[in-house]
């Protein structure tokens, strides 16, 4: 494979992990913890994609090999993602009163909820969208890189949901005040915002991104109870490389973090020899030497307590 | 305490919560008891799941090292637990690609060596971090050591595992032949199901001798280190650690010490487990063993060691007792998801309910909101109560 496929690789890849990093920079900055949650907020949002397009199957025409009825089912993804993070925010998060060691705890024992739950529902096994594969596009071939029509699907879909989320952020009301609420929640409620409407809604948000990304998984690869959390590391070394609670660093980290991921076997050119079960680990070092020399990531503004989005 | 026992002033000094659990517990006896004597749980499987208990018991005790007293969130406690293992099968297992078939105190000594550099490893990048990237950071890390096992066949096997370990007593002078020279008992008090203690039996216990001896010599130094000025400053670290600074300490040296310290003991557990599963591969350093222990800790109290030690038995009753929904064949349930549930519903109803905890450290004042935010549920004592294990920064 050329260095060029590679880097096809890694820009598909990338999107997935994008989505879920935005998401999870999004509830950590409002929020505020780490939620280990969110590689298993993806599998929900895979799942439910899963069956939603099982139920619509090839709705209407088809758009880059995909039938419409399978971002119909992206949409159910992404819709199920959200009411799931805002039930359990209202009954697990909201009536705690712990500091953020303790959100991130029980975080972990939402993730495991989510995961047995749909481990009795689905049991272990692949699951897989009843869509055909695709052969790599003849066109690009040429140029040395083989990707399918779905790949293409895959990163067009996330460029969208990321302009999206930038539009929201910088033009809209909301996304006005998510940015205050992040940059400083009291002074955002003195200010007559009602915060706790906008924790909600960046709930609503990230989670909603994590069931696109969730979806996008099961195309890309094929759905198990642990796909999500399966990349929950990667997705954290992402936005830690981008800064946490950074959205524009977790957008840079994710990419980064991807292309790494799918480059880690070209390091064996060079005589250092790793294979691509590694590429993780690769990831998860790189993110350890960056939080050594610069602790606040890429985009983290310096300051210890209130990152901004 | 006083010098002589008196059973009575000493129930009168128990609280509320360490009552109940004495009188669920000697219920839970009892029935063991009767569950042995009538045949309906064998003696030899009864004193595996003890000896596991105790394992985990052990990995508690470790983890409540780091969190418990000095705040470390240290989410890789199934690689010491696999080190300590690995270690202890490289040595000695039948087919070790490495050096098998060396008396199993090599693999002990091997399995703290490596540990205890691990440790030092992981911590000079991770404990200079803020609390939540310490997690995340000792998670990935952890996740890399797997990776490492699971890929490096020509030094680990790879996923097919390390297997033909003896038992840690195997060609030791006298107890090494113990199992098989000890003669096959069968007690009849009931009639018609005779308790059978044959060599198995005598096998784990042997195990669980050696269980308690590692379990005794933890929960000693580990108590002793606590109450000496070295734990003082451990708890000051986990709740001030400015505070710790400010008096001149260095406190990432202290935090070093505690998570080596900590490590050692996770170690320990693995080589038991090596020794009592007589098997080690890659599945045992998987993530969720983490979490169990973590689950045993907060459950029985951050920084309480009885709570640690009550932790791990209630870890293998969830893990063991969940095996038994397999056999219910009305109900469509599989075992794995739904130990997955119950200790996820366990986290959450217990950070819900009871952040401190069963039995949180009750006598030392040792958290800054031990004192006055909560009224004292004994004030005839007059000494606030601790509720400690407050998770905040």
């Amino acid at each position: 494979m050329s260095v060029i496929e590679f880097a096809a690789n890694g820009v598909v890849y990338s999107s997935i992990i994008v989505l879920g990093s935005i998401g999870l920079a999004i509830i950590y900055s409002i929020a505020g913890f780490a939620n280990f949650a969110h590689g298993d907020t993806m599998t929900v949002g895979g799942y439910a994609a899963f069956i939603a397009f099982g139920a619509i199957g090839g709705l209407g025409t088809t758009v880059l090999a995909l039938p419409v009825g399978f971002f119909v089912a992206v949409l159910v993804g992404i819709a199920v993602a959200a009411v799931v993070a805002i039930i359990t925010e209202k009954i697990v998060y909201e009536p705690l009163d712990i500091g953020s060691i303790g959100l991130l705890i029980t975080s972990i024992g939402v993730a495991f909820v989510y995961r047995a739950l749909i481990q009795l529902g689905f049991g272990a096994g692949r699951n897989q969208f009843d869509i055909p594969a695709q052969r790599p596009i003849e066109e690009l071939i040429a140029y040395g890189v083989r990707v399918t029509p779905h790949d293409l699907a895959i990163v067009i879909s996330a460029l969208v949901l990321v302009v999206g989320v930038h539009v929201l952020l910088q033009y809209t009301d909301l996304g006005r005040k998510m940015r205050a609420m992040a940059d400083n929640p009291d002074l955002a409620r003195a200010s007559g915002i009602r915060t706790h409407r906008i924790k909600l809604w960046s709930w609503v948000l990230g989670a909603g991104l994590a069931g696109a990304g969730g979806a996008f998984l099961g195309l890309y690869n094929a759905l198990t109870p642990r796909v999500g959390f399966s990349v929950l590391l990667v997705i954290f070394a992402a936005v830690i490389l981008g800064g946490i609670g950074s959205v524009y660093g977790a957008m840079l980290g994710g990419f980064l973090i991807g292309m790494v991921v799918e480059m880690t076997p070209l390091l064996s050119r060079v005589g250092i020899p790793i294979g691509v079960d590694y590429g993780p680990a690769v990831a998860f070092v790189i993110m350890v030497v960056v939080l050594l020399v610069r602790p606040t990531g890429i985009a983290g503004d310096g300051t210890a307590g209130g990152e901004g989005i | 305490m006083t010098d002589r026992f008196d059973f009575g002033a000493y129930w009168s000094n128990l609280t509320n919560a360490e009552k109940r659990l004495t009188m669920a517990l000697s219920v839970l006896v009892f029935g063991l008891v009767i569950a042995l004597l009538t045949g309906a749980l064998g003696a030899s499987y009864f004193l595996f799941l003890f000896g596991l208990a105790g394992m985990y018991a052990l990995l508690s005790l470790g983890l409540n090292s780091q969190w418990g007293f000095t705040g470390l969130i240290n989410f890789s406690v199934a690689a010491f637990f696999g080190i300590g293992a690995y270690g202890a099968a490289l040595m000695t297992g039948s087919n070790s690609p490495i050096a098998g078939g060396f008396n199993p105190i090599f693999g002990l000594a091997i399995g703290l060596v490596l540990a205890a550099i691990v440790a030092v490893a992981i911590g000079i990048p991770t404990l200079r971090l803020r609390a939540d990237y310490l997690a995340i950071a000792t998670l990935g890390l952890a996740e890399v050591l797997r990776l490492v096992l699971q890929n490096e066949r020509q030094w680990t096997n790879g996923s097919a595992g390390i297997r033909g370990i003896p038992s840690f007593f195997d060609g030791w002078p006298l107890l090494g032949e113990f199992p098989q020279s000890m003669p096959g008992l069968e007690i009849a008090i009931v009639p018609g199901s005779p308790v059978v203690l044959g060599t198995p039996f005598w096998r784990q216990l042997l195990n669980v001798t050696l269980l308690l001896g590692f379990l005794g010599a933890a929960f000693l130094i580990l108590r002793r280190a606590q109450r000496s000025p070295w734990g003082r400053l451990q708890r000051t670290i986990r709740a001030d650690e400015d505070l710790a600074k400010a008096l001149g300490k260095n406190t990432y040296s202290y935090k070093m010490q505690a998570f080596v310290l900590g490590s050692l003991i996770m170690a320990l557990a693995g080589v038991f487990y090596a020794h009592l599963n007589l098997f080690v591969n890659p599945g045992d350093l998987d993530p969720i063993t983490t979490f169990y222990v973590w689950v045993a800790v907060i459950l029985g109290g951050s920084g309480s060691n009885r709570g640690a030690l009550l932790g791990g038995f209630v870890v293998v009753a969830i893990r063991e007792g969940s095996r038994f929904a397999n056999d219910i064949s009305w109900l469509p349930l599989d075992a794995a998801p739904l130990r997955l549930l119950m200790i996820g519903l366990l986290i959450i109803l217990v950070m819900r309910f009871r952040p401190q905890g069963i039995l949180p450290p009750q006598r030392e004042l040792i958290w800054p909101s031990a004192i006055g935010r909560e009224a004292p549920s004994r004030p005839d004592r007059g000494v606030p109560q601790s509720n400690g294990g407050e998770t905040d920064e």
